[in-house]
């Protein structure tokens, strides 16, 4: 079966030194400035502790406060909860998410496209499993396993590896296939590398890229999820603070209260643009 | 060409076949039960057992996928356990409001594909191409519902121009339905028109380095009019082509605006047929999704073997 | 039920709702704000009702056509197109005449005598006898027609009808709440059942008649115009919209789109509680209550003291305020004000009070809890189960809290599978006390998830559901005794009673509900 896959030339023909490669895409404007957003949400998420003295879950009488009030630097939700506390929770319990989920679908998605392109039975039952994730939406996929497995953070990251297994295995699948008929891989067959040998050597390496770059893309695409999921009320079981339940609370009170949407809605922009902008930088890395 | 059809079609139509089946069983692994949130509130056990008898509930499960099939092949779905109504008329019924976003979606995406594609293929100077890239880059990444957040609280709770949510119907009363469509259907458009200027800018830039466009242009043919009168229209095709893959996403990402913005659309649906287990409906919903899916998937792959003869022959 | 309102909450904030047309350019068109600022101030209740018009209504939840014969989720249905024998006087709680003009009821309470309206005829034109009645009680004792009241109505063993327009029922024993059954039980048209449980044609004999269902979108009613009460309705007609998000419904409000909203929550509500141009009326009969449910099969929740103590620990008012947006009755007992069994000091018996909690839970041996609390995933509730969750957590008592979408919840509450506390809504506390025991499903002596039983507990449900008169003070001293069996046990920990909310444009008059929060628009007008 052939396929079409944008894979560039230029990445081809010699073994190339990855991490420099990586590297050197990464020192461009663009990948500093997402380095930059992506590095700043991660740092405040870590040090939340240090600059915030409240428990993002403790709740007081005074509801609804403007930021600036009293100690509440942020102001409070309709529980009176601490707005500022619960945001940087939030980055946590959304970092949590991410790094749980990305690993895994990279992983299974890879591991299918090997499977697939070592036998042709297998890769037809492959593409069709992929075929069918992909025709859901990923909300549309979120609320039947919701269903199933309840709300939780365990089903988020089943959705969002869902959501992304069939785009690792398809890259991947992809880029094999391209690089396992180059002239180098062809060489190297001819010139007595085994099947396992020429896999690991010659293909992988190469037909790497497109996996590593899309590693950042699905993070992106993990944190949209989480907080579209929580948006329609299956998101991250409360009262733990994530950035999608925040904003989808903050709703009934833009009006009165814009601060309360805006932290979270600052954070997701950030995040997101940021990883987006770490994928192109790597991606133009990996074309040089 | 036909003979390209015969195989990929069986192979489309075993996706549809195996997707069915997948949908019924998870549908019926999932805890819950519709007879259970029919029978309302504070309900007798026996009253439980007696509307599950009457939905046919109670026959074995691939008994129940038979019948459902039988009648699904002849375009009968049933009918919806809490909504009441035929399955496929409640369905049409949402389809028709979440088409409407999406083709409001549509119409403003290519607009705005085709202003910016234009601009950035003939602004030149750096500030402005700058400007119109970071602009591109974040509408294409930035979620619906984070720039949906951020028009509600511009236009309709700062300058309160226009309704934060809900729907009217465009065709019974097209002045105010235009309002209530104009906000979601441009939140969605966004990230598609970001995808179009890019195709437009490059074809307009390909165009122009033609050999016929420099012969042109040495001859004095004014460059606007070269613009509009040659570059464009040889741009277009390709965009085209990629607007039609982006339908999917149009769709797919109607899902969530429709949650932002209260639209009573197949998302809404969605919603609250799982959550109440009304299988009927999810099942036909899920299926159409899945469908759309295959043609869509099948058109592309077409448009392929189109242009590439060694698919067709592969 | 009108309890799934609660659940809808997030509201609009949309103030220039409909209409932008003046930042959109399109000269000629006003902006929805001017055309809010020029309007004239709201007419009084003075004057005489105005005659014609349609009245537009917004509803959050849709016609399940299925569940005709329950309290059904569709409020603005029942009292449209039917009526029932009697209706309830809200406030005193006395059945009036409605299709039936008198009754006795035998002095042992075993047996009642209605005389039936003469002239009376359905929406297609047969005339209403006592032979409809008949069915109408066999039809409640359908399982499945899943009625609320049926085990009620099975009480009835035998019915003579004595001519067209008289009849008796006798009963197996005599039950205080037979009048609940009478206000409950429309008189739908027999012939044409099946279509009406099918959502194709629903025939009554009531005020409007139904002239088309189109499900997901509305209802349209045409006004009778044989309608037995006279120059009833005023409308002409009436349109019901089906809108089913709340902030929506609100946009629609705002936007005079329709004159009544039905279904908003006291949290949807707040952006017109206090605008002149609407008004906001609080019913607090047929909206149910939000409760803490306990499993007592779960140690050490089998000893009353730590469910006392859970009782104590939370503060009613402050979820009446941050989670219901002040409307509703904050409450340790399920009886909204105008109940016979209500009383001051039972509602306020668990004030907050946390060192009492504490004291109770240390008096039990129960130290260092740590409990699973579900609840249902829908935004009021998840609120509400969070700030059960803390106040929970200041006594000691660590809960992790178990979202349920509402088919889950259902399924576990009805087949005894709740974890050790739930939050949750319940009905039934608003007509004759002895209702909430037989017929709401927390409460059920027999079986109910809590797994309680308690001969005590059964003996008292039993002599409150077996008075003849409802009225009569051992009837009342048994209320008190279901009060205070219900405040001892603590199966149930009720928090907070709803108010069932109805926000109209001001000039919309007369508009009432049943006991059953059906609407009621025979004398209501547009002034």
């Amino acid at each position: 079966m052939t396929t079409l896959t944008a894979v560039p030339a230029s990445a081809a023909v010699r073994r190339p030194r990855i991490r420099n490669r990586y590297l050197r895409g990464l020192a461009t404007p663009r990948g500093v400035i997402g380095l930059a957003l992506v590095g700043l949400v991660l740092a405040v998420g870590l040090a939340a502790p240090l600059l915030t003295s409240y428990d993002p879950d403790f709740q007081t009488a005074d509801a609804l406060v403007s930021p600036g009030t009293g100690d509440h630097l942020w102001g409070t939700d309709e529980i009176g909860r601490d707005l500022l506390s619960r945001l940087l929770y939030g980055i946590r319990s959304d970092v949590l998410v991410v790094l749980a989920a990305v690993p895994i679908a990279a992983l299974v998605g890879c591991g299918l496209a090997l499977l697939a392109t070592a036998h042709r039975a297998a890769d037809v039952a492959v593409q069709r499993l992929f075929d069918l994730l992909l025709s859901f939406p990923g909300l549309i996929l979120g609320l039947t396993v919701t269903a199933i497995m309840g709300v939780g953070r365990g089903t988020i990251i089943v959705v969002i590896a869902l959501v992304e297994t069939p785009a690792f295995g398809r890259l991947l699948r992809g880029a094999i296939l391209v690089h396992r008929d180059r002239e180098y891989a062809v060489a190297a067959r001819v010139g007595g590398a085994g099947p396992l040998r020429l896999l690991t050597r010659h293909v992988l390496p190469n037909a790497a890229d497109p996996v590593v770059v899309h590693v950042a893309l699905a993070m992106s695409v993990a944190v949209i999820l989480e907080g579209a999921m929580s948006f329609i009320g299956i998101g991250i079981r409360p009262p733990e603070a994530s950035l999608g339940s925040t904003l989808a609370a903050s709703r009934p009170y833009l009006e009165d209260h814009p601060a309360y949407a805006l932290g979270p809605l600052a954070v997701i922009t950030a995040l997101v643009v940021g990883l987006n902008l770490i994928a192109e930088a790597l991606n133009r890395g990996a074309r040089r | 060409m036909t003979g390209y059809l015969l195989r990929r079609l069986p192979s489309a139509f075993g996706v549809l076949l195996l997707a069915s089946f997948a949908i019924f069983l998870v549908l019926r692994a999932v805890p819950g039960d519709p007879a259970e949130t029919l029978a309302g509130s504070d309900p007798s056990p026996a009253a439980v057992d007696a509307i599950r008898h009457d939905l046919g509930l109670d026959r074995p499960l691939l008994a129940q996928y038979a019948s459902w099939l039988g009648h699904a092949v002849r375009g009968d779905f049933g009918r919806s356990y809490l909504i009441g109504g035929s399955v496929s008329d409640l369905l049409g019924q949402r389809i028709g409001n979440t088409v409407e976003l999406t083709l409001g979606a549509l119409v403003f995406s290519v607009t705005l594909g085709l202003v910016l594609g234009v601009l950035g293929a003939t602004v030149k100077n750096r500030f402005g191409q700058t400007l119109l890239s970071a602009f591109n880059s974040v509408s294409l990444v930035v979620p619906g519902y984070v720039t949906g957040f951020v028009f509600v609280f511009l236009f309709a709770v700062t300058w309160q121009v226009l309704p934060a949510g809900g729907h009217e119907s465009i065709l019974a009363d097209p002045q105010i339905g235009f309002q209530y469509v104009l906000m979601p259907a441009l939140v969605l458009a966004l990230p598609v028109s970001a995808i179009l200027s890019r195709y437009v800018k490059d074809g307009i830039e390909q165009a122009l380095s033609e050999d016929y466009a420099r012969t042109a242009k040495s001859l004095g043919v004014p460059p606007r009019r070269l613009l509009w009168r040659h570059a464009l229209p040889n741009a277009l095709p390709p965009v085209l082509t990629a607007l039609g893959m982006q339908i999917g996403v149009l769709l797919g990402g109607a899902v969530v605006i429709e949650a932002v913005f209260a639209w009573p659309g197949l998302g809404t649906l969605a919603e609250q047929a799982v959550t109440r287990r009304d299988y009927p409906v999810v099942q036909a919903l899920l299926l159409f999704l899945v469908a759309v899916f295959v043609v869509v998937q099948l058109l592309t792959d077409i448009a392929y073997a189109l242009l590439d003869p060694r698919v067709r022959l592969g | 039920m009108s309890l799934s309102t609660f659940a809808t909450s997030r509201r609009t904030v949309l103030r220039a709702a409909g209409a932008g047309a003046v930042a959109l350019g399109l000269a000629g068109c006003k902006s929805a704000v001017d055309e809010k600022r020029d309007q004239a101030a709201p007419a009084g209740s003075g004057g005489a009702p105005k005659r014609g018009g349609t009245l537009q209504i917004g509803s959050i939840s849709d016609l399940t056509p299925a569940l005709l014969f329950t309290q059904n989720s569709l409020t603005a249905l029942h009292r449209l197109v039917f009526n029932t024998l009697t209706g309830y006087d809200p406030k005193t709680l006395q059945p009036q005449p409605q299709l039936a003009t008198s009754w006795q009821v035998a002095p042992d309470g075993t047996s009642v005598t209605f005389q039936l309206r003469e002239g009376v005829k359905f929406h297609s034109g047969r005339p209403f006898t006592a032979d409809d009645v008949v069915w109408a009680i066999q039809n409640l004792k359908d399982p499945k027609r899943s009625a609320q009241l049926r085990a009620t109505a099975a009480v009835v063993s035998d019915v003579s009808v004595k001519s067209p327009t008289e009849l008796t029922l006798r009963l197996a024993h005599p039950v205080s709440n037979l009048f609940d059954l009478f206000e409950f039980m429309v008189i739908a048209d027999k012939e044409s059942v099946e279509d009406a449980v099918a959502g194709k044609r629903i025939v009554g004999t009531g005020p409007f008649a139904l002239k088309s269902w189109t499900p997901g979108a509305g209802l349209s009613f045409t006004r009778n115009p044989d309608y037995f009460v006279p120059d009833r309705p005023y409308f002409d007609g009436v349109e019901v919209r089906i809108i089913p998000q709340a902030d929506a419904l609100l946009v629609a409000l705002r936007s005079k789109q329709v004159q009544l909203a039905i279904g908003l929550s006291g949290r949807d509500v707040q952006p017109v509680k206090d605008d002149g141009q609407f008004s906001i009326r609080q019913f607090d009969h047929g909206s149910g209550a939000v409760y803490v449910g306990a499993n007592v099969s779960v140690k050490p929740l089998d000893d009353k003291r730590v469910r006392q103590a859970v009782s104590f620990a939370v503060n009613r008012d402050r979820i009446l305020q941050q989670a219901l947006g002040g409307y509703g009755l904050a409450s340790s007992t399920p009886w909204p004000k105008s109940s016979p069994a209500y009383s001051d000091a039972t509602a306020k018996r668990y004030a907050y009070d946390p060192a009492r909690a504490k004291a109770l839970l240390a008096e039990a041996g129960a130290g260092e809890l740590s409990l699973p609390l579900a609840h249902l995933a829908l935004p009021s509730y998840t609120v509400a189960a969070q700030m059960v969750q803390f106040d929970l957590q200041q006594v000691g008592v660590k809960t992790t809290l178990e979202p349920l979408d509402a088919a889950k919840f259902q399924t576990q509450l009805i087949n005894q599978t709740m974890p050790a506390l739930w939050v949750g809504g319940h009905g039934f506390a608003q007509v004759h006390p002895s209702t909430l025991a037989v017929s709401a499903y927390p409460f059920n002596e027999a079986k109910n998830t809590s797994k309680f039983s308690d001969p005590q507990y059964t003996e008292i449900v039993q002599k409150a559901w077996n008075q003849a008169d409802a009225d009569s003070a051992a009837a009342k001293a048994a209320y008190q005794d279901l009060s205070e069996v219900l405040l001892d046990r603590q199966f149930v920990i009720d928090l907070v009673v709803l108010a069932n909310l109805y926000a109209s444009t001001s000039n919309l008059q007369g508009v009432t509900q049943n006991l059953y929060a059906d609407t009621v628009l025979d004398d209501a007008y547009l002034a």
